[in-house]
């Protein structure tokens, strides 16, 4: 991998194991350490740890935010997973939200690949592509979902417009159940920036002497991209799959503006549900139907689901490798 | 065609002049590709400005123009009256001004509660560290939305729902941040402080003398993409403010979005006020921002 940008001072030696041992400073040192990490751990406490234990004790009751919440068991689990007349669309959000995460992780990855690979073979401009390729990254979700909103409009969007200049017939993008994936799918591919930035660094990290070592073998260009590229690439494609598939899981700014309609915060799932991602059926059921309990145990599953997937993910990667 | 390109471009460079006939040939199809990606990523934006300057009438037109022209003689007819409406009526002027109060106190707040967090950690022993660190570490593996509904009610508790302190206040420190500090600070070279403490200096001192002048690359990065991140951030505010005058810029975007749907050049107004303080940043420090996530990136 190549060195991190940042660790490249020039006068840095980093030395992990070798500390000043001052023994005068000991007692006086242990105060200060606690008065710098004190208000971090005063945030930790507060606003990470406890409301992780919260939520999971809230996931077992049928909290509403202003009454206190009364114990009821695995029932919020069991109802979410089986009562179809409770929860007609919690399936639904999943499949929506898997189906989202299977073509959008690819989909980002792969262009960005392209889009490193690329940036990688020039060297005038490369500077001010990267740049304007990196555009969508910085962009807030609500920019996102308001300007995407106006591209995929049926009518006078830009998209229909540039399809229709290769023959592709005017399609209603959020409007028709089928496309609606695909479409939330395009813009996250859209904003595929930051995928692009780590796979530059993964590819600017392949030594140039096994490259030529292939090229003096006689390999060519797809070979040397299929032997060497890929398979170096591998811990960054590894990373970025992880950590893809994990955000994916949780799309929800982005789907929230473009479904929001009708004034203030009132927002659908999109036609026929197509659009009702797992993050937004939570926050639906947390923020409108003020079923905290159910919305925490809708959290927990979808934790435990990502901590399963991550886990998954590991064993694959270490399977390969042995 | 793509990936040949890239893999041979890169083997020829060493022997070849860069202005070399063959190369400059042989990368056309790269530049071609490349500008058609761009386009892509930027015409979106475009679409936006010229959407924002454009007259109601010249919006809705059959052929689309990238341009704010005059719909039946074609005539260069920008306006600034989009923005006037949204500033003035749609509330997003002050949004605006709240988004950047927010951010004015809390980007500097969490850089320095996470900068001194990571400096103990990195730097000053006291028994149970690492183990402290570790902890903090695992934290980062819930997901945000896990902690959403407890937190509003924490917030709740602390009397700070609905009020601008409730923006800040769970904002106030990154587990991320402290690592990324962290290790950086481990990677500076330890001589200069154990002089500073021969010399009678305090932790404190050192800190400021030495800590953070050393370390101005990776605080810059930590302050631009919490920055970014705090800039762009809808769903706290969404859950933690009811109160339209406290809105900030995302949210007061989201609604006007969602109520005036039907108007998109008074949205696109909207969204421009959004994107371009950030798009400013960016091309301020691109080179910074980049090798930030390169770093990011291959550290976890």
């Amino acid at each position: 991998m190549a060195t991190p940008a940042l660790a490249e001072k020039p006068a840095v030696t980093s030395r992990p194991g070798r500390r000043p041992r001052r023994p005068v400073f000991g007692r006086r040192d242990h105060l200060i350490a606690l008065l710098l990490i004190a208000p971090a751990i005063a945030y930790f406490v507060v606003f990470l740890l406890y409301p992780a234990l919260a939520a999971l004790y809230y996931s077992f009751t049928d909290w509403d935010l202003r009454t206190a919440p009364n114990w009821v068991g695995v029932s919020n689990y069991t109802d979410l997973l089986f009562d179809q007349a409770k929860y007609p669309h919690f399936w639904q959000s999943v499949k929506v939200t898997l189906q989202y995460t299977l073509i959008a992780v690819p989909l980002t990855l792969g262009t960005a690949l392209c889009q490193a690979l690329l940036l990688n073979t020039i060297r005038r401009g490369a500077n001010v592509f990267r740049l304007l390729l990196f555009l969508p990254v910085v962009t807030a979700e609500a920019a996102v979902g308001a300007i995407w909103r106006w591209l995929y409009d049926p009518q006078y969007g830009l998209v229909n417009v540039a399809l229709g200049l290769v023959g592709i017939p005017r399609q209603n993008w959020l409007n028709t159940p089928e496309l609606v994936i695909p479409a939330l799918a395009f813009i996250a591919a859209w904003q595929c920036g930051i995928s692009m930035i780590i796979y530059l660094a993964g590819l600017k990290g392949i030594p140039a002497s096994i490259r030529e070592a292939a090229i003096i073998d006689g390999a060519g260009p797809v070979q040397r991209f299929r032997r060497i590229v890929v398979p170096m690439l591998r811990p960054t494609t590894f990373y970025l799959l992880v950590t893809g598939v994990i955000a994916a899981l949780q799309v929800f700014g982005l789907v929230y503006v473009i479904f929001s309609g009708g004034g203030g915060r009132s927002v659908t799932g999109g036609p026929e549900q197509s659009g009702l991602t797992y993050v937004l059926h939570l926050y639906l059921f947390a923020f409108r139907y003020d079923a905290m309990g159910a919305a925490c145990a809708m959290s927990f599953i979808l934790f435990v689901f990502i901590l399963v997937i991550t886990a998954l993910q590991f064993r694959f990667l270490r399977q390969e490798a042995s | 065609m793509t990936v040949q390109a890239a893999v041979s471009g890169r083997g020829r460079r060493a022997h070849q002049a860069p202005g070399g006939v063959a190369r400059r040939v042989r990368l056309t199809p790269v530049y071609v590709a490349l500008v058609l990606l761009a386009l892509v990523s930027v015409v979106p934006f475009l679409w936006m400005l010229a959407t924002s300057f454009k007259h109601g009438p010249d919006v809705y037109t059959k052929v689309p123009s990238l341009l704010p022209l005059d719909r039946k003689t074609g005539a260069w007819a920008p306006t600034l009256e989009n923005y006037e409406h949204v500033i003035r009526i749609g509330g997003l002027g002050r949004a605006f001004l709240n988004s950047v109060w927010v951010c004015l106190v809390l980007v500097p707040a969490k850089l320095l509660v996470d900068a001194l967090a990571a400096y103990a950690f990195a730097r000053i022993p006291f028994p149970g560290r690492d183990k402290l660190f570790a902890v903090l570490l695992g934290g980062m593996m819930v997901p945000t939305i896990t902690l959403l509904v407890p937190r509003i009610h924490v917030t709740q508790e602390l009397g700070m729902f609905d009020s601008g302190w409730g923006l800040i206040l769970p904002n106030v420190a990154s587990v991320l941040d402290i690592f990324l500090l962290r290790q950086f600070f481990l990677s500076l070279p330890s001589e200069l402080e154990e002089a500073a403490l021969i010399d009678g200096a305090g932790r404190m001192q050192i800190f400021w003398r030495i800590i953070v002048p050393l370390s101005k690359p990776v605080l810059a990065v930590v302050t631009i993409t919490s920055f970014i991140f705090h800039w762009n951030d809808l769903v706290w505010p969404l859950v933690v403010l009811n109160d339209p005058d406290l809105y900030t810029l995302p949210l007061a975007l989201q609604q006007l979005a969602s109520t005036e749907s039907g108007r998109a050049y008074y949205i696109m107004a909207g969204a421009a006020l959004a994107v371009i303080p950030v798009i400013v940043v960016l091309m301020i420090f691109q080179r910074r921002i980049m090798e930030g996530i390169a770093f990011t990136g291959l550290k976890s």
